[in-house]
């Protein structure tokens, strides 16, 4: 069950859990009344400090029940007192006490590095705390499988009395916990040092003292032990209560406001109202939420009602995949957009609906330009559409003409031509045949040509050159790979438009034309040195609408007196 | 005369086979599509393939690949492209890889039977044969070098009917010349172009096309 924020559930729940751990913090210290392995008033330093824990655990979940701060010191708390049970004089529960001794440390450790969203952020971070856990429950084993040394007491789990194996495991386990320790001053120093001043203040007091605390044990343990021999327990007890002061540099935290309910959030609108360097708002809820996968899609509400991603592209939702959650936007009723997010990552979807919340008007501003991109982009794939329709219906014509009506004319005029040489009638209709069928030749040339058909585009513009009354300089670059059919038969339109031009009004002597293929594009350059002032209108119109179709550009220089170039750049994907 | 034809035109295709046959051909084999070309070329061995440029599989230029590759295999195979429109490149592409019994026509040729049975009898025969129309066309084309500018319309009639692979009686013929004034018209256009000069007509095809398409 999911304790939601301001669920009903959840504060009954949680006094229930009060009134368990009290109940079992009040057996261990009756136990340790009654049987005391040690000085009272340093036995019962454990469950008092647990109770102390779990005190604050609950004043942050009650707090923020979204953060799982609150629920990691409660459990921190629990750990504590558990921690007390080898000086409570029963066998069983001191096995259990033997287990869990070290385990509090771990908890400390990790604590810290969640500080303070409660989520651990980062690999360092992550490997650094599951080390801890390694250290304090595996490394542990040895301690007490192999025996708790001279005076400690006996245990059910003692499988041999190896007070050796006991030293090495316990030295081991203090080593590897050290480097744990320093690993995490190391890295909440490093995070301490790069934060923002604002989330500095946020982090300071706990981080800090964490800081100390966590050197305090290892280095606090190595002065104690080699000057002061004797003093096991007062170390013990010092180390003890610099841990248990972590939840009160807590409350110090919560106090000076850095654990206020939407602290993540708070940022992101921090972020947001920036005067300068504001980032995009799909690069602040990544920042702010940890998830670079993180994407934002926009509601176009009209015709027809869809999802669009930043560029105004129709999209799916990824409804099917697991792996990505979904947070719808909502301004007041109206539906905006979504934020998708990767949810292995972020666990806790209510943080993200939260974002949605304080984000829903940046991202309905950012939604009205997506919306004009929208708008346009729609407009061009129907444009899109209705040229590729036009072209495979003119590629349709020009096969029908080509295969039907233009070999029944020659199978026709095959039959005048077979009759004898003196009929003059079947002579003259043989001859009327064969201007037909040059006639259809060239209507069929018009719609489609058969070079650019059967050979591509630079065997159909090497043709068009044939027919110009002036030399033409060439300038192909071979094809990589075949052109699509619509980029091909663009490039043809503005090959053919380009020539019939420079015939018709350019007077040039000389005429340039380049076919290359930059990153892939299509790339037409047609360069005359002829009088220039071409007008931008009529068959350069159409060719430019074209070519913007398919996401090109068509660009005509043609100063009076100038020369004209033609340029083309159709991109090929 | 032995004759594989390639059409994907049934009705054109029978028209063809009709014809041939008439005029004392053997037609061994009629493909609808270039790869049936290849295969009914290597399983008949015929003097002669007449084939549609454009054809299945493709229906691209398929019917000029397949040609050129029987060209490239069985040399002594005669081939005879028909197309439905005329382009230089292929007239290139077909005499530059041999100009023994090749031929480029348009199909509508096939209207005046008694000529293109000549030009079918030329090609198997070892004679190159292309279109007036395509040659036309390379006559046509714009060149920095403005050389044709320097003939007199006779010359250029006389290269044309060179290009076409006409030999120099056919030309007297045509132009009704006298065999001694074509053989001066041929030399001085053979100069005049810097040519190497070739007795054999399908060789000065190769010459002449090779300068018009420069």
């Amino acid at each position: 069950m999911r304790l939601r924020p301001g669920g009903a559930l959840l504060a009954p729940a949680l006094a229930g859990l009060a009134v368990v751990i009290l109940g079992f913090a009040a057996v261990e210290v009756v136990l340790m009344i009654e049987g005391p392995a040690g000085p009272l008033w340093a036995v019962l330093l454990f469950p008092a400090y647990g109770l102390l824990y779990v005190g604050t655990g609950l004043l942050a979940w009650t707090r923020r029940p979204s953060n799982r701060m609150g629920a990691l010191i409660v459990a921190g708390g629990f750990v504590w007192i558990v921690a007390g049970l080898p000086n409570a004089g029963i066998p069983a529960l001191i096995a259990i006490g033997l287990i869990i001794a070290t385990v509090p440390l771990a908890v400390v450790v990790h604590l810290l590095h969640a500080f303070p969203s409660g989520r651990l952020r980062g690999r360092a971070s992550r490997v650094t705390v599951l080390a801890g856990y390694f250290v304090v429950l595996v490394l542990q084993a040895p301690v007490y499988l192999f025996g708790q040394g001279a005076g400690g007491p006996t245990t059910v789990l003692q499988i041999a009395d190896r007070h050796d194996l006991a030293q090495i495991g316990h030295w081991v386990q203090w080593v590897a916990g050290a480097a744990v320790m320093v690993a995490t001053a190391v890295i909440l120093f490093g995070r301490l040092r790069r934060a923002e001043p604002a989330r500095r203040r946020v982090l300071a007091p706990l981080d800090a003292y964490g800081i100390l605390a966590v050197l305090f044990v290892p280095i606090g343990g190595i002065v104690v032990t080699n000057w002061f021999p004797e003093d096991g327990l007062e170390l013990a007890v010092a180390q003890l209560t610099v841990m248990a002061g972590v939840p009160i540099a807590f409350v110090a935290a919560v106090l000076s406001g850095g654990f206020a309910r939407t602290e993540e959030v708070q940022e992101l609108g921090a972020l947001l109202g920036a005067e300068e360097g504001r980032p995009a708002l799909r690069a602040a809820l990544r920042q702010v939420l940890g998830d670079d996968s993180l994407d934002l899609l926009f509601w176009v509400a009209v015709d027809p009602p869809r999802w669009v991603d930043r560029e105004g592209v129709e999209v799916e939702l990824p409804r099917s995949d697991p792996e990505r959650s979904l947070a719808e936007v909502r301004l007041g009723e109206r539906l905006v957009g979504a934020i998708v997010y990767d949810a292995t990552l972020i666990a806790d979807h209510e943080l993200v609906a939260d974002a949605a919340r304080v984000t829903a008007l940046a991202l309905d501003n950012e939604r009205l330009t997506v919306e004009l991109l929208a708008s346009r982009e729609g407009l061009r794939v129907s444009r899109t559409r209705l040229i590729e329709a036009t072209d495979a219906e003119r590629r349709r014509i020009a096969r029908d003409l080509h295969d039907g009506l233009q070999t029944r004319l020659v199978l026709l005029a095959m039959q005048a031509g077979s009759a004898a040489p003196e009929d003059e009638t079947a002579a003259e209709l043989s001859r009327g045949l064969q201007e037909a069928i040059v006639e259809l030749r060239q209507l069929v040339d018009g719609v489609v040509p058969a070079s650019l058909t059967e050979r591509g585009l630079y065997a159909a513009a090497a043709e068009l050159t044939d027919r110009m009354p002036i030399p033409v300089e060439l300038d192909f670059e071979p094809l990589p790979a075949e052109l699509p059919v619509g980029v091909e038969t663009a490039g043809y339109f503005v090959v053919s438009e380009a020539f019939s031009n420079v015939v018709k009004h350019s007077r040039a002597e000389e005429l340039h034309l380049s076919i290359t293929r930059p990153d892939g594009a299509l790339r037409i350059e047609v360069v005359d040195n002829g009088v220039g002032g071409a007008h931008f209108g009529g068959g350069l119109r159409g060719l430019a609408d074209r070519v913007d179709a398919l996401s090109g550009r068509l660009v005509v220089e043609s100063p009076p007196g100038g020369g004209t170039r033609i340029l083309a750049e159709v991109p090929c994907g | 005369m032995r004759v594989v034809i390639a059409e994907d035109q049934a009705l054109m295709r029978e028209g063809l086979a009709l014809m041939l046959e008439r005029d004392g051909a053997e037609v061994v084999g009629q493909a609808a599509d270039a790869t049936d070309l290849l295969r009914k070329v290597g399983a008949h061995r015929p003097d002669l393939v007449v084939a549609d440029i454009r054809m299945p599989p493709r229906n691209a230029d398929d019917g000029l690949r397949a040609a050129l590759q029987i060209r490239a295999e069985r040399p002594k195979i005669a081939v005879l492209l028909l197309s439905q429109h005329v382009q230089r490149s292929y007239a290139e592409e077909l005499v530059e890889q041999g100009t023994v019994g090749v031929g480029y026509l348009l199909k509508q040729r096939v209207a005046d039977v008694a000529s293109f049975l000549a030009d079918v009898h030329r090609v198997a025969a070892g004679g190159c044969v292309l279109d007036p129309e395509v040659v036309a066309t390379m006559m046509s084309r714009p060149r920095r070098d403005d050389l044709l500018g320097r003939f007199t319309p006779r010359q250029l009639e006389v290269l044309t009917l060179m290009a076409e692979g006409r030999s120099n009686g056919a030309i007297a013929e045509q132009l009704t010349l006298t065999s001694k004034a074509v053989t001066r018209h041929v030399s001085h256009i053979y100069e005049t172009l810097g040519l190497e000069v070739a007795e054999e007509d399908h060789r000065r095809v190769l010459a002449v096309v090779r300068y018009l398409s420069r």
